[in-house]
């Protein structure tokens, strides 16, 4: 239970009350200052002193200090009279305890108000910053705004003058120009009449002066005799231009590719002997070509041969074995070659037309061979 | 160290929207106007003439023809004539008077398909020798033609039977020191470049750079070869230092990655030939400077001279456009200042500053 403090005085004028509570010896630090609008409490452990106003204050403008001993209010009273009592004496304890709820709620409310108004207080703060560096940042920009387009009208001067410079060089090189013109003609008039008296062997001379308006016709050296430079290029199988960062990609897509014309059946037994390189239908299709070029026709059916036994679905090859057949004079294989091509090469587009040509043009010449011109045609 | 405001900036003069793609941009020598090259979207060709005048570009006059427009040059006509030679999607060489535009002074079939690229040399008072024209294109095919010899080429890079073909997307010339010497280098579709001797009619060095070949460009025409700049797909390019050639390993270079995209094309100043400007696929322009090493050549393990590359310092970098930057071009007579175009079908004139304090 607190000790109620009953030594305290007051004093009051019109506006003000002044009340001095003792502090009893307790530190300042202890003290603990609650206050209302009515309603007004000091707690120093063990003391406390409360009151209940006689008439509402001003609680926001009223100060109290604390020290020497003691803690001294001044308060600023709403309604400026003269008060008869300090507190509102003969209440009952419900009443004084809802004044002492009331005023709690009053000065909770007070607090939050207060939060509030420090919040809009900080971000207008805020938001006052930002302008104000906004503002310097704008400053900065112009500043710079401005000196690059003081550079370019001084540019832009310059340019100008260059220009006025240009047109006055030219026009003073067409005077110039007309002036000479002018000049040869005169000579020329005089020359005619010289020579209408005077033999033609003047005449060399008045060709060699040249017209000084065009500019002498320097010897130029003759045209270079034609010459031609073959050139090779470093191979790239895509017809797309070569970028470092999709070599990678490529180099995958096409060992699939490749990967995928080789023999599906790679365990045949006789493939066992052969070499990894016999085993891919595109190098024995190369070899075939080359051995066709030098007219082993035989050899290049054998490779042939066994570029279909590994992949029978590649055109190419029927059609190249045609070829071999055709200069062996195996006529009814030729024929058979070539229509198994056209075969494979059914889906008539105009990617396989060219090969499809050639496999045609095979077939007609053996069928004109054989002499069965009918199915030639 | 230079403060921001000593680089040199690239500023953006004036822009001017076209109706048509334009594919290749020229200043007109001696004096203060450009051509544009390109296609309108019927298909035919175009070429506009422009005037900068304060601030604003005036058309000029504007010639249209059966054939879009692919590249142009006035490398090889005289000062006073001033004929642009143009090759086309036909696969046409064409040189025209721009005063007299309906019939081309010199014009010839030069390859099946279309003329990828043009270059020319000995016009415009610069070096000595015969003026002769380069085109490569996509049949594979560089020919040089001279414009007094009608119909056959001077000089053909052919691939040889049965090779299959890469398309030729850049040509150069380089070496014009005297009236014998000319070089032509060529970049491909597939990474190469091959630099042929035209006095000696033979391949005198391939190489290839794993990218495709967007631009090759010599740092002047019209000296002993110097220093290339080879740009290419994903970003790259690379500078040769062309004075010491070794025979197994070619020549030294440096390479820089830059634009995180395709580099369209390399322009050296004219006024000095350290300096040069590449153009990216992003629409982006970034200014080099070249510093050569301390010792330009130095004697490998055997003894032989070798070359020793530089490096390429960035200056400046801007981005003008979304599209890619297509064609760039210097003005001979002003420094810094350049006509560019894109693909976003349009045209701008920038002015580089400071140039003459880097």
């Amino acid at each position: 239970m607190p000790l109620i403090v009953k030594d305290y005085s007051w004093t009051q004028t019109e506006a003000l009350v002044y009340i001095n509570v003792p502090l009893k010896g307790v530190k300042a630090g202890k003290v603990n200052i609650f206050s209302t609008d009515e309603y007004l409490k000091v707690n120093f452990p063990p003391f406390l002193f409360e009151v209940i106003l006689y008439a509402p204050i001003d609680d926001n403008k009223s100060v109290a200090k604390i020290g020497n001993g003691v803690v001294i209010f001044t308060l600023y009273k709403k309604e400026e009279s003269i008060w008869e009592n300090l507190a509102i004496i003969n209440v009952g304890k419900e009443t004084l305890q809802k004044k002492r709820e009331h005023a709690v709620l009053k000065a909770q409310q007070k607090a939050v108000a207060d939060t509030e108004a420090k919040a809009i207080k900080k971000r207008e703060d805020e938001k006052y910053a930002l302008e104000i560096m906004m503002k310097l940042e704008d400053e900065e920009r112009k500043r710079i705004e401005e000196k690059k387009e003081q550079e370019r009208r001084r540019a832009t001067e310059e340019l100008e003058q260059w220009k006025e410079k240009q047109r006055k060089e030219e026009e003073e090189k067409k005077a110039q120009q007309r002036r000479e013109i002018r000049k040869l003609e005169h000579e020329k008039k005089k020359d005619e009449l010289k020579t209408h008296s005077k033999s033609l062997s003047e005449c060399p001379r008045k060709r060699t002066v040249t017209k000084t308006g065009k500019s002498e016709e320097i010897s130029l050296p003759a045209p270079r005799s034609a010459g031609s430079i073959k050139i090779q290029f470093t191979p790239r199988v895509f017809p797309t231009a070569l970028r470092e960062s999709l070599v990678a990609e490529e180099e995958a897509w096409l060992k699939k590719q490749a990967d995928a014309r080789r023999a599906v059946n790679a365990d045949m037994s006789e493939l066992k002997d052969l070499k990894e390189e016999e085993r891919n239908p595109d190098w024995l299709k190369e070899k075939g070509k080359k051995l066709f070029a030098t007219q082993n026709y035989l050899a290049a059916v054998n490779a042939y041969n066994l570029a279909i036994q590994l992949n029978h679905k590649l055109p190419i090859l029927y059609l190249n074995r045609a070829a071999c057949h055709l200069k062996l004079r195996n006529l009814h294989k030729a024929i058979e070659d070539s229509s198994k091509a056209l075969d494979l090469l059914t889906p008539p587009v105009a990617d396989n037309a060219d090969a499809r040509v050639k496999a045609h043009i095979r077939r007609g010449t053996a069928f004109c061979e054989l002499e069965l011109y009918a199915e030639g045609m | 160290m230079s403060t921001p405001l000593e680089k040199p900036q690239i500023i953006s003069h004036i822009q001017k929207g076209l109706n048509y793609t334009v594919f290749d941009s020229k200043w007109i020598p001696c004096s203060a106007k450009f051509v544009c090259m390109g296609n309108f979207a019927r298909g035919t060709g175009v070429i506009q003439i422009y005037e900068v005048q304060q601030g604003e570009v005036q058309l000029i006059k504007e010639i249209e023809k059966a054939k879009p427009f692919k590249c142009g040059t006035f490398g090889a006509t005289s000062l006073q004539k001033r004929h642009l030679a143009t090759g086309d999607f036909g696969g046409n060489l064409n040189i025209w008077n721009l005063e007299a535009p309906e019939i081309p002074v010199y014009s010839v079939k030069a390859h099946t398909e279309i003329v990828n690229t043009i270059d020319g040399v000995g016009g415009l008072g610069i070096g000595d020798g015969a003026p002769e024209i380069v085109t490569g294109s996509r049949d594979g095919t560089v020919k040089v033609w001279d414009p007094r010899q009608k119909d056959t080429p001077v000089a053909n890079m052919e691939p040889i039977e049965g090779e299959t073909k890469r398309d030729c997307w850049t040509v150069a010339f380089g070496n014009a020191c005297n009236d014998q010497d000319r070089c032509v280098c060529a970049g491909y579709d597939n990474g190469d470049i091959k630099l042929f001797d035209l006095r000696n009619m033979s391949v005198r060095w391939e190489t290839n750079i794993k990218n495709g070949v967007c631009c090759v460009e010599f740092d002047r025409k019209d000296i002993n070869m110097n220093k290339l700049v080879a740009t290419s797909l994903e970003g790259k390019f690379h500078v040769f230092d062309m004075r010491t050639q070794h025979p197994t390993k070619g020549f030294a270079s440096v390479s820089e990655k830059a634009h995180k995209s395709t580099v369209w094309q390399a322009r050296h100043l004219p006024q000095n030939r350290d300096i040069f400007m590449t153009a990216g696929g992003a629409g982006s322009l970034h200014l080099w400077k070249y510093e050569y090493p301390a010792q330009r050549s130095k004697k490998d393990a055997d003894g032989i001279e070798m070359g020793v590359a530089g490096s390429a310092s960035l200056l400046q970098n801007v981005t003008l456009s979304t599209q890619p930057i297509a064609s760039l071009d210097w003005s001979p007579d002003k420094q810094g200042l350049c006509v560019c175009s894109a693909f976003d079908q349009t045209v701008r004139v920038l002015i580089v500053t400071k140039l003459n304090r880097v």
